[in-house]
């Protein structure tokens, strides 16, 4: 069954392929539906893994996510709000 | 992923001991006291017995593993005795009475060492003795380290709820595990120079059980814990606290990993290392004082 995904934007797909490598996921970064959840049902991620995508979007785009941020359920719902998220606060 | 499936099926039983039975349970200890108190502890355990054949069926497999012949009545009646005593020994533990006990400890340099660079670092414990011992320790010092504990957070809920009923400035040191910001949590925390401790022989997150070798068969332990200390590249050191009897305590502390100044090379390698090394002690412990071993299903299962 193949299903139709949103496709993703060119910053969308950097962000995917960094998540993709760091966690070393048996997914093609632009296989990863923009609009699916990242933790849990979706693609699949635990709390360790949410945890080594925050390192790297710090080290990467020097934007902190953090465990008390009352956003969290929006930043962290899908690819696309996570990167919409790190792009409104990294620097210009 | 059964193995898991399993784990997880025995915390989700261990659940239905309810919170009034612990808040019952810490009224009683505190009105008869510690003497009275254990008394009542053989009828209860003798209960405990009969009443789950399933955990009388896993105490005795491990107590022939660790003993390495056939348990008698006495082993499994003084492996089910030691840790009600530990249960019960919580309560005055943690509630400002840990003056009473004898607690020595070995590898306390460790902690102070950690203390001095200013870095929290990852306490490593099991299922086996008392972990509640670790704040004893602090508060005899006349400084309290600053632990959290990470736990399911349907058991956290209860812990944290059972914690405030015995001390209340302990309830919110617990991190509830299975949430999306969990191990965010403890990064945070140990930024900010608290020790992490967790219980790493039973599956924490789900995920990422590895199978080693642990009493001469192959048990599940989960990676978890080890990758956060690993990621965070702060320091992994055991903790274990056995009960000896009467009022005696002793704790251990070994480092089973140092603080990183970078990530290993190779991860899988640096995992499997620590992991050994955590589970070679673990053997240890258990062969030295075998009824502090408080997994009560089948734990090769």
């Amino acid at each position: 069954m193949t299903l139709e995904i949103a496709s993703q934007t060119t910053d969308e797909t950097e962000l995917a392929q960094l998540i993709v490598e760091t966690l070393n996921l048996d997914i093609k970064a632009p296989e990863i539906d923009p609009l699916g959840s990242l933790y849990g049902e979706g693609l699949g991620l635990d709390s360790i893994d949410m945890l080594e995508i925050s390192l790297v979007v710090s080290q990467h785009f020097g934007v902190k996510l953090r465990a008390d941020d009352e956003a969290n359920a929006e930043i962290f719902r899908s690819l696309r709000s996570l990167n919409a998220y790190i792009r409104a606060n990294s620097g210009p | 992923m059964s193995n898991s499936a399993r784990a997880q099926e025995w915390v989700t039983r261990r659940e239905r001991g309810s919170l009034s039975a612990i808040r019952l349970g810490v009224w009683i200890a505190r009105r008869l006291g510690r003497p009275l108190a254990r008394l009542l502890l053989y009828p209860v355990c003798l209960y405990f017995c009969i009443s789950s054949p399933s955990a009388a069926r896993a105490s005795r497999i491990y107590l022939g593993r660790v003993l390495g012949r056939a348990p008698r009545l006495t082993d499994r009646l003084t492996h089910f005795l030691t840790f009600a005593r530990c249960l019960l020994d919580r309560v005055f533990l943690l509630g400002d009475q840990s003056d009473a006990f004898e607690i020595t400890v070995h590898g306390e340099e460790i902690l102070q060492e950690i203390e001095r660079n200013g870095g929290g670092c990852i306490l490593i414990g099991a299922h086996f003795g008392s972990f509640e011992v670790a704040r004893a320790v602090g508060r005899q010092r006349r400084c309290d380290l600053p632990i959290s504990l990470l736990m399911y957070e349907e058991n956290a809920q209860k812990i944290r709820a059972a914690l405030a009923a015995i001390n209340p400035n302990l309830a919110t040191e617990v991190i509830g595990l299975g949430r999306r910001e969990s191990m965010l949590a403890v990064a945070e925390r140990l930024q900010r120079g608290h020790f992490i401790g967790v219980l790493a022989d039973r599956n924490v997150d789900g995920r990422d059980m590895v199978r080693y070798e642990f009493l001469g068969a192959p048990a599940a332990f989960p990676q978890g814990p080890f990758r956060v200390a690993m990621l965070l590249q702060c320091p992994a050191v055991m903790m274990v606290g056995i009960y000896r009897g009467g009022r005696r305590y002793e704790v251990h502390f070994e480092t089973l990993a140092p603080a990183a100044t970078a990530r290993p090379v190779d991860s899988a390698v640096w995992l499997d290392d620590v992991m050994t090394r955590y589970v070679t002690r673990l053997a240890h412990y258990c062969r030295e004082a075998p009824f502090n071993w408080f997994n009560f299903y089948d734990f090769w299962g």
